[in-house]
């Protein structure tokens, strides 16, 4: 039945930090750019893990569109089109980007709820470029980063959440202005504000200054569990007061989406959306072994463009994901 | 859904504005929120020089003094940008950055992870205080064993 892991999606650490004989990506030469690319590579070869490194100049608009679609760089980051740059793990999940507004910012992503161990990672990682690059750090103030809103751990823990049940109940803009009063930012992974395409929804912290890295953690984690039991909670009601017309909704998504000719992304986001909590709540057997998170990926305009070589219309587009989800969900 | 401006492209940004209690929504495709200047002008930098000038009581009352030295960046600069030029910054508008920054962190002073490094004494300072208030709370609660555990690592850090 509906587990925590479901609602879940992911967990990310991101730690903002800055070399102390620099100036910051805003004001800084080319020169000093690159600099800092090389000497962070070569701090990386010691860690014993493998990463590609990769140049915001070599890449295509697409391509870092679909890196950001993936989440793993920022646009801030593909814009800094001459110093820009990112070290990638072989296994996408530890990611290190270069001269964004910061000099560096390690970010490690995993699977449901494991800010812990990626804060793990993430501290490992810290430690190993430390070791040869010089941090900006003071002592009241912790680690030196560009903007004020980042400083003291640099620290930014997040955790995207799937929240269909209390999306269609109309309960999530109550329920995340009640969280933003706790010190914890809330804001839709796809779209703006709270009106989430897919019901997809990113918890983070506000602040970074004044309370340790595994206190600002255990916070989040703590108003995480919180919604996930508010989430099953409208499930279960939605089981018990309102099941005909959920598996109703429920097999009107799967009928549409196994059936388009054409769709657009934020009708296909909603109706997955549907989906996937059929899936969780045993109202749909035919999709039990199907990676629905993935495919919301993979639809997404750029990350879309990016399967086929030639450029599309918008209206070839909307055809072509279609035609994805038909296949995916029969195949 | 399609475009509210130009009714053609599909729309994929999507913009609540509140201003005075009176919610407006506005759906657009990619190109005509790249003119709309109320999308591009939201971000958290702005937020925070918004902040910043209302702790200053707004720009015509505070007049720069300095500059940094290591980047040339002026705290009226940095007011309007909401970034700093370089961590040289931090030193020299210290005085009037920690009451900032006390406002929008809500706290100023760092408790997390101390860099190996770049923390120098500074990290075995803070080591030594957290292992004493540790041992004085083992002797409080006659756990003589754990506290002379904790002696002895504190007796090995000062000697370092």
């Amino acid at each position: 039945m509906v587990n925590g892991k479901d609602i879940v999606i992911t967990s990310r650490i991101r730690l903002a930090r800055n070399l102390k004989n620099y100036k910051f990506p805003i004001k800084m030469s080319s020169e000093e750019s690159n600099n800092i690319i090389s000497n962070t590579n070569e701090a990386m070869n010691h860690s014993g893990l493998k990463f590609k490194l990769i140049y915001m100049k070599d890449l295509s608009e697409l391509d870092k569109n679909v890196l950001i679609e993936k989440h793993l760089i920022s646009p801030a980051l593909a814009e800094n089109k001459h110093g820009g740059a990112i070290l990638l793990s072989e296994d996408n999940k530890i990611s290190i980007m270069i001269n964004e507004e910061d000099h560096l910012r390690i970010q490690i992503i995993g699977t449901g709820m494991c800010l812990k161990e990626c804060w793990e990672v993430a501290n490992k990682v810290d430690d190993v470029l430390e070791e040869y690059l010089d941090y900006a750090f003071d002592k009241e103030l912790g680690y030196i980063t560009s903007c004020p809103t980042n400083i003291g751990t640099g620290m930014r823990a997040s955790v995207m959440l799937h929240l269909p049940a209390l999306s269609i109940s109309n309960q999530t803009e109550k329920l995340l202005y009640g969280v933003s009063q706790l010190g914890v930012a809330v804001r839709g992974v796809y779209g703006e504000g709270t009106k989430s395409m897919g019901y997809l929804y990113q918890v983070s912290n506000q602040g970074t200054l004044g309370a340790s890295e595994q206190t600002l953690i255990e916070k989040i984690e703590q108003i995480v569990w919180q919604i996930v039991d508010k989430e099953k909670r409208v499930r279960e009601h939605m089981l018990k007061n309102n099941i005909d017309e959920l598996e109703d909704e429920i097999y009107r998504a799967y009928g549409i989406l196994t059936n388009a000719r054409t769709i657009i992304t934020d009708e296909a986001m909603k109706l997955l959306s549907y989906l996937k909590l059929g899936k969780e709540m045993d109202l749909i057997g035919k999709v039990k072994d199907k990676d629905l998170y993935e495919l919301m990926v993979k639809i997404q305009p750029n990350s879309l463009l990016s399967t086929i070589d030639k450029d599309m219309t918008v209206k070839e587009r909307d055809r072509k994901r279609a035609e994805l989800i038909r296949n995916e969900l029969l195949g | 859904m399609l475009c509210n401006e130009c009714g053609k492209n599909e729309a994929n940004v999507h913009f609540t504005q509140i201003i005075n209690g009176k919610k407006t929504e506005s759906h657009l495709c990619d190109e005509c929120a790249k003119k709309n200047q109320s999308f591009s002008n939201f971000s958290m930098e702005n937020l925070f020089s918004a902040m910043l000038n209302n702790t200053f009581g707004g720009s015509t009352t505070y007049l720069p003094t300095k500059s940094c030295p290591n980047c040339g960046m002026t705290y009226e600069q940095f007011r309007s940008v909401g970034k700093f030029g370089c961590s040289g910054c931090i030193d020299t508008f210290k005085p009037k950055l920690l009451p900032a920054i006390k406002n929008i962190q809500g706290y100023n002073s760092h408790v997390g992870k101390i860099p190996k490094r770049a923390g120098g004494n500074y990290k075995l300072q803070k080591d030594l205080e957290r292992l004493k208030s540790e041992l004085k709370q083992m002797i409080d609660q006659e756990e003589y064993e754990k506290a002379a555990e904790l002696r002895d690592k504190i007796r090995e850090l000062e000697n370092k």
